[in-house]
Formats: C-alpha cells, sequence, structure tokens
C-alpha cells in the first residue's frame, strides 16, 4: 500500500466546495480559488466504472478488450484498467480512474480542456493524447493511493493515457460489456 | 517490435552452456506453421538430432506461444512446452505438453512469440525476459524451493506483474513427471519437462512485458472474438447443462470468458458462492485428483478375470474429500509433480497390496491412508528409498523391482502406451464408449503421447454417451447428434457406436488431429476449440435448436482480423495438418516410427470397453490402421509419410530428407 497522499490546501478547498455546493463561496477565500469553484459547478459530473473484487477471476479480458478499442494492440500494460491477477492469494483488485466529481488530474494539468479534457456528453475526463506533453501532473494530483493513469511513448512522444469511458462508442465501456464475470460495472453520478 | 500483427515477431534462443542470448525473426516459420506447436516442432525437424537424449545438452526445450495468446480470442493464455521427455516410453521422444496461464501472454508483450533453451548451465540460474531482452541469472538462492516460493521470491525482486514459470524439488531431481509450474495451479504437467529444466539447471523462467500484439482490424477482431466468446459461453460442451457448478475457480488461462464449471452458470455468475472449493482445482483438467478420487466408474472384474488372479481394477482411486486433497493436490504443485501420479500410483499400489505385496524395499504400502500421500509425495520428489524408484514412472519402476509379472502387467496398463498415463482409452481410467474410443485409438497408437492435447474434441462427440463423466443429457436427441455430425463430416454414421463405416470414422480421426494440432499451433483451449457443438444455455434453447452444430470457422474469423492474412479454414486446417505430418516425419526419422511400433499398443484394445464392453480383435485392429493410415496419407505397410502427401502439405524438404534415409514411402 503506497503512502495516503496529503490533501492539500487547494485540494481541500476544492473537495469542501463540491460537497456543500458552493455555500462555502466567501468563507474568505482567494479569488483564485473561487474561480476554481467556479468551474467545479460546471463540470458535468460522470459515471465511472466500478471493479468488484469478489467477483473477478482474472482473466484480464478488460485489459485486453480496452486495449484493442483504444490502440488498435492487445495489451495489459496498455490498458487503461488494470486487474492485479494474484492467483497465489487469490487477491484481484482492479484500478480504474474514478472520474472524481473534481478532478484533480484536470484542475493539475497544464493544457487543461487541450490535453485532459472533460468530454461534453459523457463527462468523462480523458486525454487528448496529440496535446498532452506527459508532464505527469495529472498523475502527481491524483489523490487515489495509486493513480489510474500511465505512461507510453507515441511517435516518440511521452504522453499519458486513462480510462476515457470509452469515448464514442455507442455501447458504452467495453470492459463492462465483456467481463464475462459481470465483475465490472458502469455506475451513472449524474446531477 | 518487429511489425506484424498477431505474432510478437522474435523468437528468443538462449544457450545455457555458453550463456549466450539471440533473437530470430518469426518471419522464418509463419504463416506456414501458425505457431505454438508448429514452430516448435519445425525447430525440432531442423535441429534435433537422432540420439538425443532428454537430459542431454542438446535437448531443446522449447517455450512457445501462438499468434493468438495475449489478444482478446477467448482462452489466449494457452501456452505450449516442446522438448524430449524423459517420461516417453521405451524411448525419450519429442513430445509436447500445454499450459494455461498468464506466461503466454506476457512473453508475446516482452516481444517474444517462444524461447528456445539449449545446453545445460553448471550452476542453478533463472532465465529474466523483459521488454525485447533476457538475460541468466544466478538462481543459487532459489534452488531446492517450491514451486509457490519461488515464484513468489522472483516477483519480489522482479515486480509483482513479473510471470513465472518454475520447477519444484521434483524437476530439480528429474521425477520423471515433474511439472513446470505458473501460478496456483497452472502447470506444464505429464510430459516431465520439469525434469528437463532440472536437468539444465534452470529454476524458472520469470518474464515482463509492456508491449502489446497488433491487430489488424481492431473492430473486426473485437466482434469475432465477442462472437466466439458467445458461441463458447455454456462452457467446453453444451451437453452439461443441468449439470451443478463445480467450485469456484480462478479463470486458469487469460481472456477465458468460460471459466469451465464455474461459467455453465453464465447467466448469473453472482448467485455462485465465490472463493469456495478454489484451492483444490484450478480446473477441470488442472485436476483435483485426490479430492475426487478417480474414476467413479469401476473396471468390471467379469473382463479381466481370465487374465488375472488377485482384485485388481475393481476399485476407483480413494477420494480423499475436499480438505485432506486439497492438501495433497498442494503438496504435490509445490514439489512440482502433476496429479496424474496419483491416478497411476495409487492403482497400481493397491494391485501390489491385493496381490499380498505390503510393502517395497521396506516401505509400507497403504495407499488408502492419506499419511502414506504426503509422505510418498516427498520422498518420489526428493528420490528417497522407494521414491526414487517410483519417480521413474512405472514401467521403469517394474524393471528395477523384483515383482510378480501381474504386477508388471498391471503397470503397463497404468501406462499403456509411451509411458503415458491410461488417459482416454476406455479400460483403465475412464469410460470411453465406441465409437469415442476409436478416435482416441487413432491417435494413441500414432502420437507421441497420450490424447490429453487432444482429447477434449473428442468430447464433441463423448458426452453424447452418459455415463461419461457422469455427464451426458436427457434432452439430447440422437438424430440432432447425427444431424449435426453429417453437417461436419458429410455423414451422421461416424458417431453411431461400434464397428461400422470405419472409413468414415477414421478419416474423422485425422480430421480431429489436424485441428488439434492447428488448436495447438494457435493456441487456444482444447476443452473449448474447435467448436464443433454449440452452446446452449437452457434445455428451452437446446430443444428448439434443429441440431447442435456449433462453429468450426471459428478460430478463423479471429485469425482473419487478427494478422490481416486472408486464410481460410482450409488453409489453417491444412496448416494443423502440415504440422502433424512434420511431427510424424521427425518421429519416423529420429526414432524409427512404424507400422510396427504403432502395433504395440495393440493388446490394450482388445480388451473390453469399460462401460459398453466394445472390443476389438486383431483383424479389426489392423483394419482400423489400414484405414487411419490411408485417410493420413500415409504407406499402409510402413507407416511412414508418402512424397505425395508431404509435397501437397509444401513439405518436399523433408521428403527429401526422409528419403535419403530410406524411410520414405
Ligand atoms: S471504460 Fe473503456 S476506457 Fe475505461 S477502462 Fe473500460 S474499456 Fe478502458
Ligand atoms: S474482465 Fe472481469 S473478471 Fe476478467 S479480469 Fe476484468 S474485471 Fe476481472
Amino acid at each position: 500500500m503506497s503512502e495516503q497522499k496529503k490533501v492539500t490546501r487547494r485540494e481541500f478547498v476544492r473537495d469542501f466546495a463540491v460537497i456543500t455546493g458552493g455555500a462555502a463561496v466567501g468563507a474568505g477565500l482567494s479569488k483564485e480559488a473561487l474561480a476554481e469553484v467556479q468551474v467545479v459547478k460546471e463540470i458535468a459530473k460522470c459515471g465511472m466504472v466500478v471493479h468488484d473484487p469478489d467477483l473477478c477471476r482474472g482473466c484480464k479480458i478488460c485489459e485486453v478488450a480496452c486495449s484493442a478499442y483504444h490502440d488498435g494492440a492487445c495489451s495489459s500494460y496498455l490498458s487503461r484498467i488494470h486487474v492485479a491477477a494474484n492467483d497465489l492469494d487469490l487477491v484481484f483488485s482492479g484500478l480504474v480512474c474514478s472520474q472524481c466529481d473534481s478532478p484533480s488530474c484536470y484542475f493539475a494539468c497544464p493544457k487543461k480542456d487541450q490535453a485532459l479534457c472533460i468530454d461534453k456528453e459523457t463527462g468523462a475526463r480523458y486525454i487528448n493524447q496529440d496535446e498532452c506533453g506527459g508532464c505527469g501532473k495529472c498523475a502527481a494530483a491524483c489523490p487515489l493511493p495509486e493513480a489510474p493513469i500511465w505512461f507510453k511513448t507515441v511517435k516518440g512522444k511521452e504522453v499519458a493515457f486513462k480510462c476515457d469511458l470509452c469515448r464514442g462508442r455507442a455501447a458504452g465501456p467495453i470492459c463492462v460489456e465483456l467481463c464475462p464475470r459481470k465483475a465490472l460495472r458502469f455506475e451513472e453520478r449524474r446531477g | 517490435m518487429a511489425n506484424m500483427n498477431g505474432w510478437a515477431g522474435k523468437i528468443l534462443r538462449v544457450d545455457l552452456t555458453n550463456g549466450r542470448v539471440r533473437t530470430e525473426d518469426t518471419a522464418r516459420y509463419v504463416p506456414k506453421y501458425i505457431g505454438g506447436k508448429g514452430i516448435a516442432t519445425r525447430i525440432a525437424w531442423e535441429e534435433l538430432k537422432p540420439g538425443v537424449k532428454a537430459y542431454d545438452p542438446e535437448n531443446p526445450l522449447m517455450f512457445m506461444t501462438g499468434p493468438f495468446a495475449g489478444t482478446l480470442a477467448p482462452t489466449s493464455g494457452r501456452g505450449i512446452v516442446c522438448a524430449v521427455s524423459p517420461r516417453a516410453y521405451p524411448l525419450e521422444w519429442f513430445t509436447y505438453s500445454g499450459t494455461g496461464g498468464l506466461w503466454a501472454p506476457e512473453l508475446k508483450y516482452a516481444g517474444f512469440d517462444g524461447v528456445v533453451i539449449k545446453g545445460n548451465s553448471e550452476k542453478p540460474v533463472y532465465l529474466w525476459i523483459h521488454d525485447g531482452k533476457a538475460e541468466i541469472r544466478d538462481a543459487e538462492k532459489l534452488w531446492g524451493l517450491g514451486a509457490f516460493s519461488t515464484q513468489t521470491r522472483i516477483k519480489a525482486e522482479q515486480g509483482d506483474q513479473t510471470q513465472v514459470l518454475c520447477i519444484g524439488p521434483a524437476g530439480e531431481n528429474r521425477v520423471v513427471y515433474a511439472t513446470i509450474q505458473h501460478r496456483l495451479s497452472n502447470a506444464s504437467g505429464n510430459a516431465g519437462f520439469g525434469a528437463v529444466m532440472g536437468a539444465k539447471k534452470l529454476k524458472a523462467i520469470a518474464i515482463r512485458g509492456t508491449g502489446g500484439v497488433k491487430v489488424a482490424d481492431p473492430d473486426e477482431f473485437i466482434s469475432a472474438c465477442t462472437e466466439v466468446a458467445d458461441l463458447i459461453k455454456a462452457g467446453p460442451t453444451w451437453a452439461v447443462i443441468g449439470t451443478p457448478p463445480g467450485p469456484d475457480t480462478v479463470s486458469c488461462t487469460h481472456a477465458c470468458p468460460v471459466q469451465c464449471c464455474t461459467m455453465m452458470r453464465k447467466d448469473d455468475p453472482t448467485k455462485l458462492e465465490v472463493g469456495s472449493g478454489t484451492r483444490n482445482m484450478m480446473k477441470h483438467c488442472v485436476d483435483p485428483m485426490y479430492s475426487w478420487g478417480w474414476e467413479r466408474t469401476e473396471y468390471p472384474t467379469k473382463y479381466i478375470k481370465e487374465q488375472y488372479t488377485g482384485d485388481i481394477f475393481t476399485r476407483p482411486t480413494k477420494a480423499f474429500g475436499e480438505e485432506i486433497g486439497s492438501e495433497l493436490q498442494v503438496i504435490g504443485e509445490g514439489l512440482g509433480m502433476s496429479g496424474w501420479n496419483y491416478v497411476n500410483n495409487y492403482c497400481w499400489i493397491s494391485a501390489c497390496v491385493d496381490n499380498g505385496i505390503t510393502e517395497l524395499n521396506g516401505h509400507k504400502l497403504e495407499p488408502d491412508n492419506p499419511e502414506f500421500w504426503r509422505d510418498l509425495l516427498y520422498k518420489i520428489a526428493y528420490r528417497k528409498g522407494i521414491g526414487d524408484i517410483l519417480a521413474d514412472s512405472l514401467v521403469r519402476a517394474c524393471e528395477r523391482l523384483d515383482l510378480p509379472d501381474i504386477l508388471k502387467k498391471h503397470a503397463h496398463w497404468q501406462e499403456p502406451m509411451w509411458g503415458f498415463a491410461s488417459h482416454r482409452l476406455g479400460r483403465a481410467a475412464e469410460s470411453q464408449p465406441s465409437p469415442i474410443w476409436i478416435y482416441t485409438m487413432c491417435h494413441w497408437i500414432t502420437d507421441s503421447r497420450d490424447p490429453l492435447q487432444s482429447h477434449h474434441q473428442s468430447s464433441w462427440a463423448e458426452y453424447w454417451f452418459p455415463p461419461h463423466h457422469g455427464a451426458g443429457s436427457p434432452d439430447t436427441e440422437f438424430s440432432k447428434v447425427k444431424a449435426t455430425f453429417a453437417r461436419a463430416f458429410g455423414t451422421g454414421e461416424v458417431i453411431e457406436p461400434g464397428f461400422g463405416h470405419i472409413k468414415e470414422k477414421t478419416r474423422a480421426a485425422a480430421y480431429l488431429g489436424n485441428r488439434a494440432n492447428l488448436k495447438d499451433s494457435l493456441l487456444v483451449c482444447d476443452w473449448c476449440f474447435p467448436r464443433l457443438l454449440s452452446g446452449f444455455m437452457s434445455k428451452e434453447e437446446l430443444k428448439a435448436a434443429r441440431d447442435y452444430y456449433g462453429d468450426l470457422d471459428a478460430e478463423t474469423k479471429m485469425f482473419v482480423p487478427l494478422t490481416g492474412l486472408n486464410m481460410s479454414t482450409a488453409d489453417l486446417v491444412k496448416a494443423g495438418e502440415r504440422v502433424r505430418n512434420l511431427d510424424r516425419a521427425l518421429h519416423v526419422r529420429n526414432y524409427n516410427r512404424n507400422r510396427e511400433m504403432d502395433s504395440t499398443a495393440e493388446w490394450i484394445f482388445e480388451y473390453p470397453e469399460k462401460s459398453d464392453g466394445s472390443k476389438l480383435d486383431s483383424a479389426m485392429f489392423n483394419k482400423i490402421v489400414d484405414n487411419f493410415y490411408e485417410a493420413r496419407g500415409w504407406d499402409k505397410k510402413t507407416g511412414w509419410p508418402t512424397r505425395a502427401k508431404l509435397e501437397a502439405l509444401d513439405l518436399g524438404d523433408v521428403a527429401d530428407e526422409l528419403a535419403s534415409i530410406g524411410r520414405l514411402a
């Protein structure tokens, strides 16, 4: 287990603002923080893929489906969902982006809305590889113990990649559709 | 990474004697030999000299994957190991043994379609393969460890995502049925390749890769895989509808949407009691031998009375129940030994006791006592006392022990052909009513080992016949069965019991063999492919069906969009036939395989099949062999391949070489 990340003041303010639905406004926030609260309110909430470790049996179909769909190559490494199938201990843990209501990765990205973007239709927080410079600020800002954001080299350039809820796929997330154990589900979180 | 779709593009070559590592292009072998067993057999044909024994440095130990490995193709975690086997009897010869798990995908992601290991190291080493590179590393500290701790230690060193193949003490001490273990229960089992690793002083192979398998047409590939996954959803065969799901299990192979017994309740997997029984049963075929006992029907005494005195073959192996059974299973797996040794040793040791031999070399025989097994497993793995003798397999043990003939004969029942367990004979182990055993007989007599690798395809037929495996569905209609086989083979007669239509049956058997070789080259699970039968999720669906035909083009549908190669099913099956013929040629050249040798198996089929009593006499045996050779395009007199056949399969060079040693018909 990696060390719990310290919540920075900025993150705290942001999360707090979200939880209280803007009631914190006026509580002595800086101009900058106030602007951010406004932004969070405008970001569509978004569903997420949820992995159930009790049902999962480590077949890794989700991984190869995800990478086949996005990269035209099957690979655990390129997948945007990772299942650690430790069958010696019978532990199957899934790691996939939670599409946070208040996406730290998005705020951390120096090219917000160009590299780390919010999908207008689904609200998915996604990375546009053409614009991504691979600086890693998104992954560093991720509040999860292990960031479900990875890096690869595309055309000689380092880029980040993460779950985009299969943007543009009419049937929705392919991992959810193909998991034979029904260990993955798409959880709506709109509102 | 090489610019190929499906294949990784490189084969890793390692020489443990001089520590050299190099690579060669996969393109040298594909698509002609597809991958897996096909590539390994071609390498053996080119490089394996006659006379090389299992523990010789010249024995090439090959870990092969195929184009499907690591992809979305259902069950694409299969890999295959090929080498000269120490278990094969009377001659140590080239054979194969498959495994599931995650190592084959990882090897592809690391950039390799296979690894060929020659030479023997002086000191214990392990092979560390990562992203296009390979290093031979010191394994002094790992030598002596069990299969589970070896994996744990290597993962601690190289990272959790590392996939490890390794041997336990049994492999180190060259037990001829030592396994190569992987994860909890995946293993390359019966061929004894763990002992070959032991002789090479190769403790483990650790693999980590971060690349991917390129797909020519991703959209088409994804939809083909989805279609095929749906086809196999009901499990290995459809006829098991109505059987309760087995204990929940781990996916034994990458990208397996079936998970055998478990997933037969695919309509609602959440209803399963998750976590039950996982330790004793990775999968049906990596077996819960000790827990279940084996097999459930006894071989009726009436069949053997005239030949034998004493109580032989009248008891099924003792089922020790889940708790003790799991424990014994895990001990065996940790030591790195095949669970099949229980099936063989139990029956034979029981026969010893039944015939008044209650101790062997001072070791008391108590086959029904779990304590006896706890002890014996260690003795075998460490070659202590009687374990040293049993570690060489029963037929060889009998050469060293001074025993009555009846027990020697019995050992041959247990290991009837080529030193392998009496699997799918319908005589010693499981039942196999006619015509199913005619199919497996064609395999047994001409191949290099038991039909383990391929027999499950005959489950495209055998589940029709209760009480095999206790399965069989009362809702199946034989007319529909025949209609299914008619669609596949032109006549439904191939599934009629008895000895009619031998020509058609042997032709179907040859086709089955070609499909088996294709399957072992692509590779996919032999419980699920090829898909002659469809999957049905309910009795209503089953009843409504016109016939039970599945889709024999399933592999092709995935192969084409994956590789971008426009090959038809006929092309692929022909590649399977090529591999089969190349393997035959190798055995003809290296081991003087011929009709005479094939016929040494005749005696066992003259005993009745245990559930329906069907048996053959010498005339029928020879009729089947004649017909089978003809279906294969081999010479009836010698059993050698013919030039015409080899040339039709683009194996002209192979024909020339056989001709040069005077073994071509
Ligand atoms: S939703 Fe799509 S992008 Fe996200 S992990 Fe699943 S398959 Fe990959
Ligand atoms: S597809 Fe489902 S069962 Fe398989 S690894 Fe992914 S989450 Fe687990």
